[in-house]
C-alpha cells in the first residue's frame, strides 16, 4: 500500500497511525462538545445550536426505528455516529489518516454494536428467552437447524458492518490514490515527451483534467459516501437493537394470547 | 533519434507483459500466482460492480416508482431504500476487500 500512498504527515513513533488519528478524532469531538456545552442557554446559539440540531436528528431516527423506549440508547448511537462521521471526513484531508480507513477501527465499532445489542436483548428478555428466539416460529424438528442458521446470521452482522464501512472508506481512498498516481504518471509522460511541445500540452491538459475530475467529482462523492456510511452504520445499529428488543413482543403475542 | 522517447514510453508499457512472461524463469518461487492475482482482482471487481449495479438499479427503480405513487411515504421509502442499497452494496464491498487482499496483502505467493 505504501507504494502508491504517502504515509500521514504527523506520526507518533511506536504507535499505529489509526490509533493516533483515533485520538485526534476523539479530541475534535471532545473539544467541540466542550465548546457546545460551556454556556448552555435556553435559546441555543452557535455550537450549542449545531449540536442540538444534530442530536435531534439522531433522536428523530431513533424514534422512527426503535420507538420512544430507544431514547435510552441515544448516547451509544450518537457517539458511534459522530465518531464514524468525523473519522470518515478526516480521511478527506490530505496528509491526515482517516481512522475508519483501517480495518481495526471499524471492527472495534462493529464489535461494540454486536456486544451491546446482545446485552440489551438479554437484559430486556432474560438469557433463556432471548436465546429461544433464535429458533424462530418454525416446527420443532426444524428448530436446531434454524438456531444454527440464526447464529451464523448474527455472527455475520459484525463482519458485514466492519467490511462495509472499511471497504467504502478504503476503496475511496485507493481510488483517490490511484487518480493522483495517474496524475503523477501523466506529468512524467509529459516530461518524457518534452522534446516536442506536444508533450507539455498533453501533460498540462491531462493534469488539469485530473484535478477537475478529483475536486469536482471524487471529493463531493467521498463527502456524500462519508455521510451515507455513517448514516447506514447508525441505522443498522438501531435496527439490530430494535430487533433484540422487539422480538419478545411478537413471540409473546403468538404464544400467550390470553394475557393480552 | 526523435522517435526514441516515444519508443521508450512504449517500452515502459510493454515491460510488465514481458516481466510476467519471463516471471517463472526469473523468479523460481512460483511467480505465476502474482499476475493471476492481479487479473482475478480486476475481473472480480468488474463482475461484482456490474451485477451490483443491476441489483441496485432494480431496487432504486422500484423505490422511485413507489415514491412517485405515494409522495407522503417518501421519507420512509427512502430510508428503506438506503438500507437495502447498503446491504446489496456490501456484497460488492466484500469482493473489493478480497481484491485488495489479493493485490496488497498477497497471502499466496
Amino acid at each position: 500500500m505504501n507504494v502508491i500512498e504517502h504515509p500521514p504527515i504527523f506520526r507518533l513513533p511506536g504507535i499505529p497511525d489509526h490509533v493516533t488519528y483515533t485520538w485526534v478524532a476523539m479530541a475534535i469531538l471532545a473539544i467541540t462538545a466542550f465548546i457546545a456545552s460551556r454556556h448552555v442557554e435556553l435559546v441555543p446559539r452557535g455550537m450549542q445550536n449545531f449540536f442540538e440540531v444534530m442530536l435531534e436528528q439522531f433522536q428523530q431516527m431513533i424514534d422512527d426505528v426503535i420507538g420512544p423506549e430507544g431514547r435510552r440508547f441515544l448516547p451509544l448511537i450518537a457517539t458511534l455516529g459522530l465518531f464514524i462521521l468525523v473519522g470518515n471526513l478526516m480521511s478527506l484531508v490530505p496528509g491526515v489518516y482517516g481512522p475508519t480507513t483501517n480495518l481495526n477501527t471499524t471492527a472495534a465499532c462493529a464489535l461494540v454494536v454486536f456486544f451491546s445489542y446482545h446485552y440489551i436483548g438479554i437484559r430486556k428478555q432474560g438469557a433463556v428467552t432471548y436465546l429461544a428466539h433464535f429458533m424462530g416460529p418454525v416446527p420443532l424438528a426444524l428448530k436446531p437447524l434454524m438456531f444454527v442458521i440464526e447464529i451464523i446470521s448474527h455472527l455475520a452482522r459484525p463482519l458485514s458492518l466492519t467490511l462495509r464501512l472499511f471497504g467504502n472508506m478504503f476503496g475511496g481512498h485507493i481510488l483517490l490514490a490511484i487518480i493522483f498516481f495517474l496524475m503523477g504518471l501523466d506529468g512524467l509522460l509529459g516530461w518524457a515527451l518534452s522534446g516536442n511541445p506536444l508533450g507539455a500540452v498533453v501533460g498540462g491538459i491531462g493534469g488539469l483534467v485530473m484535478i477537475v475530475f478529483t475536486v469536482g467529482f471524487l471529493y463531493p462523492l467521498k463527502i456524500l459516501v462519508s455521510f451515507l456510511q455513517a448514516f447506514i452504520f447508525v441505522m443498522l445499529t438501531m435496527l439490530y437493537i430494535s430487533g433484540a428488543i422487539e422480538e419478545a413482543e411478537h413471540h409473546g403475542g403468538e404464544h400467550h394470547p390470553a394475557h393480552h | 533519434m526523435r522517435r526514441s522517447p516515444i519508443l521508450a514510453a512504449l517500452a515502459i508499457f510493454a515491460v510488465p507483459g514481458l516481466a510476467f512472461a519471463q516471471a517463472p524463469a526469473a523468479a523460481p518461487s512460483g511467480g505465476w500466482v502474482g499476475p493471476f492475482a492481479v487479473l482475478v482482482a480486476g475481473f472480480a471487481m468488474a463482475f461484482a460492480a456490474g451485477l451490483c449495479a443491476l441489483g441496485q438499479g432494480k431496487a432504486v427503480a422500484s423505490a422511485v416508482d413507489a415514491m412517485a405513487r405515494q409522495p407522503g411515504a417518501a421519507a420512509r421509502i427512502q430510508t428503506a431504500m438506503i438500507i437495502g442499497l447498503a446491504l446489496i452494496e456490501s456484497l460488492a464491498i466484500y469482493v473489493l476487500v478480497v481484491a485488495m487482499i489479493l493485490l496488497f496483502v498477497q497471502p499466496i505467493k
